[in-house]
């Protein structure tokens, strides 16, 4: 039976859970990645002076190179993931085992991409507005 | 025969459309239209405009030009590689690429929006359903009091303070700039910079109650060395001879001063609009009625049947002759 993982229903299950959790990850660091940069610049304008806007454009300058590089890291994965061993297949619509895992690849490295642009339009209004009116 | 067929259908719709297209294009100008741009801003965001409009005529055509092709042309199996390459660049890249710029450029003229002023401060309160404005020019220890007007210097950049007293109203004076809401408790800023002098209508563009829409004002672009003329003027209090008018007494005995500030009088209220220039004001009752003293007779004794739910009290108890009165002396009132 085509169906049966080699190591066992056991093995088969954690590294499901495993990329269930990575399917994820990309909005989640997207996620992060806003609401710190939301709150940090609320937190600045409401409460410090603009004269900090140095930094905290920094700051988010930083965060936005740390979620892209996860992100990427991440998208990576998810391709070799779906692509492992296929060479000419794009689509997985078998139950077995092995189109599950890859379809969750290949989920996974479609919301890496979605969350990869939104980081980098989070990170816009920083790049253009050096002020906080 | 069949052609003259032809070109009368196509004429006729065409025929029918053209007036509709007038009438919209007329309602294009006038002293409310972003399109018809009298302030730096607003040149900047009826550019954006343009570039958008251009934008989507194109994509349209680029669009529709490919059905045409796929379905009337060319209505043969595409292959797959083609199809799958036309959906991962038209309907992933090309919205990437056309959204990014058109993001990235609209930030980029964001901050040109609230850019700080050259000197003078305006300080603008939303209340329901009218606007008191407060005039701080550079330097200046106590404000220029008016109401349900706004005036501008040609050539500067003025800052804009907006306030609300009540709920949400949002500032939008579409000729000259753009939009910005007004939120209790909170000071939001906008800057303007008139490029001529001229008249605009500004309006209340967030619902605020029941005459949310009748809370409109003019707005007055002068050339500065006017502007400051009119604003010298305009922090004056009333004149002795307007003082000892008769009108003046009926406003008193009226109680008027309960609610309305007379500046160089004991009427000191601050429930509603500065009255001590009205009559220099081009509407009454921000921007609902003209500025004529029937208008200003009628608006007193019925401010209710102007304005729905007014915060001001009918006096259709006075007799006719002193109302006049009253009328006419507020409308002198410059
Ligand atoms: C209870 C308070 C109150 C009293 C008393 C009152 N008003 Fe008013 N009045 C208001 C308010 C509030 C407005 C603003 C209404 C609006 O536009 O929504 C107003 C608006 C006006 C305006 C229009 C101002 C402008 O900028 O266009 C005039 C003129 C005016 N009142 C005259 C009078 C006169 C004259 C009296 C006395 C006979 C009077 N009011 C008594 C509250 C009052
Ligand atoms: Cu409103």
């Amino acid at each position: 039976m085509s169906d049966e993982h080699p190591a066992g229903g056991e093995e088969e299950f954690r590294e499901e859970e495993a990329s269930l959790v990575r399917i994820t990850l990309g909005p989640v660091v997207w996620m992060a990645h806003f609401i710190v940069s939301y709150a940090a610049t609320a937190v600045v304008c409401a409460k410090l002076s603009t004269d900090e806007l140095v930094w905290l454009r920094m700051g988010i300058a930083a965060a936005t190179l740390l979620a892209l590089g996860t992100i990427a890291w991440l998208g990576r994965r998810s391709w070799r993931q779906w692509r492992h061993g296929n060479e000419d297949i794009w689509e997985d619509p078998a139950a077995t085992s092995e189109d599950r895992h890859q379809f969750l690849g290949h989920a996974a490295l479609l919301l890496a991409v979605i969350s990869f642009i939104g980081v980098i339009y989070t990170a816009l209004p920083a790049l253009f507005a050096a002020t906080c009116r | 025969m069949q052609r003259r067929a032809g070109t009368t259908t196509l004429a006729a719709p065409v025929r029918r459309v053209a007036p509709l297209a007038l009438i919209l294009l007329a309602a294009c100008d006038g002293p409310q239209s972003a399109l018809s741009p009298g302030g730096e801003d607003a040149i900047q965001l009826g550019w954006l405009f343009w570039v958008m409009l251009a934008g989507s005529v194109v994509l349209w055509l680029f669009i529709n030009g490919l059905f045409f092709l796929v379905t009337r042309r060319h209505p043969h199996p595409m292959s797959r590689k083609l199809a799958e390459g036309t959906i991962v660049a038209g309907g992933i890249g090309l919205p990437l690429v056309v959204l990014t710029s058109l993001l990235a450029y609209g930030l980029s003229i964001m901050p040109h929006q609230r850019e700080p002023g050259d000197g003078l401060r305006l300080r603008v309160t939303g209340e329901e359903w009218w606007w008191r404005v407060e005039y701080w020019p550079e330097g200046a220890t106590e404000p220029v009091v008016s109401a349900n007007e706004v005036r501008l210097p040609v050539g500067q950049r003025s800052d804009l303070e907006l306030h609300a007293a009540d709920v949400i109203h949002s500032f939008w004076l579409p000729g000259i700039a753009g939009k910005t809401d007004m939120i209790p408790g909170r000071v939001n800023h906008i800057s303007m910079e008139p490029v001529e002098a001229g008249t605009f209508r500004g309006q209340c563009a967030e619902f605020c109650g029941l005459s949310h829409a009748l809370m409109a004002f003019q707005a007055v672009t002068m050339e500065p060395a006017d502007f400051d003329g009119w604003l010298a003027a305009e922090a004056e209090g009333i004149s002795e001879n307007a003082r000892q008018a008769e009108g003046h007494a009926i406003f008193q005995e009226q109680g008027c001063g309960a609610c309305h500030a007379l500046r160089g009088t004991e009427a000191r209220g601050e429930v509603g609009p500065d009255l001590t220039h009205v009559g220099g004001r081009g509407t009454l009752a921000a921007g609902v009625l003209p500025m004529t003293a029937e208008a200003l007779a009628d608006w007193i004794a019925h401010p209710e049947a102007f304005k729905p739910g007014v915060e001001m009290p009918g006096y259709n108890h006075m007799d006719e002759a002193e109302l006049l009165t009253l009328a006419t002396w507020l409308e002198g009132l410059k």
